[in-house]
């Protein structure tokens, strides 16, 4: 061992938290060992990253429900890492990493989908699938092909990485029973998983007719390449959970809601920034299920105004004024509203909306365009 | 692999299309005024740059004084209604933001908000100050930002300069790491902005 790697072992060692449950799963060989360090390569790095989202009771509630859904004397072997990330997905590696996507929390409707998905991949890690697999790759291909097995990366890795990995159909249907199991075990509906896989194909579709595309609701690869959305899947899920009888259906929305309402908005940010009107305005008609706020109604003019297609301004321009009658105070409403105005031809009073805005705002950054923009009021 | 930088993601789908076999650098002497872009873009550098002969689109060009990781300068040059400011790589998953030649200057902004964000399929990406500013006599904008690419960890700051012209956008960008080479290359940068012309 060179000094370099044994200080890079001493580095590894000490930055890893040390495991809650007593006894923890050792690697078994050197197949197991090899793996388990690269993954601890690329959790050493996660604990730096500035993608994490450390608020402390995010990262309560979303073990809280690994916890009850997979057991309190089982949850403990996963290290949970909230990535601020705008896309769906969710990863456990064999050394107890496990990684949740802001894009993800997003499209949940409530606990008990957030449970599935969590236990979903708990059973990858329990069934030890990723060392299955990677003893399979490692036989059918060559060294380097081996060395690019790091399926617990990041989105930078979904395009030629991931398309070397993921579970075949085997493995998910064994972690998607497993997954019903942990939801029953922990009170939640078994149903719930359905609808995720089922929301999520309205999702795909509601992107391709933005786009006018084919909908990519039954194409394995890309960012789905390890889970594909698949009608069978659904299906399947549904006998599962129907075959269910005299449990519990918690949902748990409402904790839920209350869990995430400090970040929707700057979650749904992130997914109204991607170009994707489709996908976000069907995300967001979820999130107003119980009501349009003035939080959500700014949203959809900002999503609208963003478009800028042939009336999108006038529907903005109502959506602005929606918030505002709702109560909305965000300075960035007027702002909005001014902007839209000004590009729907009505220049006069958009540039008083923005002088609105820059009396609500002072301090924004982009006052000193703005003010330039708005001209001196008359 | 992990993309850190706009135009070193477009740099590596150049490569793969294969098209710029003989692509490489040359030197943009200082103290005079350079025509770039393929455009009416003028810019009069007060020190070396190096220009990669490749284009990422057609009227953009990429300059850098030592590595486009380290420091990279990303001119456009009447981009038309309907393009986009980056190679449009992953058209159908992640299709990139159209210019629309009816944006106002904060639009611009958004505009370059978006498209570096959906690039780089990033989150992490914030405004700064957005100022009014002028480019050869027009209209232009002033920004800077700061972005992370996930997988990276090395965080990135930027300055850019936007104008619309005769319905076209120009823009240029710097952006580099926010550790040591922004800071040391910001002041150099703001000057060569100070010398666009269209």
């Amino acid at each position: 061992m060179t000094a370099r790697m044994r200080r890079l072992l001493l580095a590894v060692s000490l930055l890893l938290p040390v495991p809650a449950v007593a006894a923890p799963y050792e690697p078994q060989d050197s197949d197991e060992r090899g793996l388990w360090m690269q993954m601890n390569e690329v959790e050493r790095k996660l604990q730096t990253s500035e993608f994490v989202i450390r608020d402390p009771e995010l990262n309560a509630y979303v073990r809280g429900v690994l916890c009850r859904s997979v057991g309190e004397d089982e949850c403990g072997a996963a290290r949970i890492y909230i990535m601020r990330t705008p896309y769906f997905n969710a990863s456990m590696a064999p050394n107890g990493m496990m990684q949740v996507w802001s894009g993800l929390l997003l499209r949940m409707e409530n606990e008990a989908q957030l449970a599935s998905v969590l236990g979903h991949e708990f059973a990858h890690y329990k069934e030890q699938h990723s060392l299955r697999l990677f003893r399979d790759i490692r036989g059918k291909t060559n060294a380097a092909a081996w060395l690019g097995f790091i399926p617990f990366g990041f989105v930078a890795q979904l395009g030629i990485g991931m398309s070397m990995f993921s579970f075949n159909r085997e493995m998910e249907r064994d972690a998607d029973a497993k997954s019903i199991d942990y939801l029953v075990k922990g009170g939640y509906d078994p149903a719930a998983a359905t609808r995720i896989w089922s929301r999520l194909r309205d999702e795909m579709d509601a992107t391709a007719a933005e786009r006018k595309t084919k909908s990519r609701k039954d194409k394995n690869g890309g960012i789905f390449a390890t889970h594909p959305p698949s009608a069978e899947r659904v299906d399947t899920l549904k006998a599962l959970a129907a075959a269910q009888t005299g449990t519990a259906r918690d949902l748990g929305t409402e904790r839920y809601r209350a869990a995430l309402a400090p970040f929707w908005a700057d979650f749904f940010d992130d997914q109204a920034k991607l170009n994707d009107f489709g996908a976000s305005e069907f995300l967001l008609k979820q999130l107003a299920e119980s009501g349009w706020t003035a939080e959500l109604l700014f949203a959809r003019g900002e999503l609208h105004r963003r478009r800028a297609q042939a009336g999108d301004f006038g529907t903005a321009t109502g959506f602005y004024r929606d918030a505002i009658a709702a109560g909305g105070e965000m300075p960035a409403i007027w702002r909005g509203l001014g902007l839209s105005l000004m590009r729907s031809g009505d220049a006069d009073a958009g540039r008083a909306e923005l002088r609105e805005y820059l009396r609500r705002a002072p301090d924004a950054s982009d006052r000193a365009m703005i003010t330039t923009l708005a001209g001196e009021s008359k | 692999m992990i993309r850190k930088s706009i135009v070193g993601t477009a740099l590596i789908a150049a490569m793969l299309v294969a098209t710029p076999a003989l692509a490489g650098w040359k030197l943009v002497p200082a103290g005079q005024p350079v025509a770039v872009a393929k455009s009416g873009m003028t810019v009069t550098p007060d020190g070396d740059w190096n220009r990669w002969t490749a284009r990422p689109i057609k009227t953009s060009e990429v300059w850098t004084l030592d590595g486009t990781s380290l420091n990279e300068l990303y001119f456009v040059g009447g981009l038309a209604d309907g393009g986009t400011l980056f190679r449009d790589i992953a058209k159908k998953a992640r299709p990139l933001p159209k210019f629309s030649k009816t944006m106002l200057l904060p639009d611009v902004v958004e505009f370059f908000e978006t498209s570096t964000r959906t690039a780089l399929g990033t989150s992490l990406f914030e405004v700064g100050g957005v100022e009014p500013d002028k480019m050869g006599g027009h209209d232009a904008v002033r920004f800077s930002f700061t972005y992370t690419v996930e997988g990276d960890q090395l965080p990135r700051k930027g300055i850019a300069k936007a104008a619309i012209v005769g319905g076209q956008l120009y823009l240029v960008s710097f952006v580099a790491p926010s550790i040591h080479y922004f800071d040391r290359d910001a002041s150099r940068v703001n000057r060569l902005l100070d010398t666009l012309t269209i």
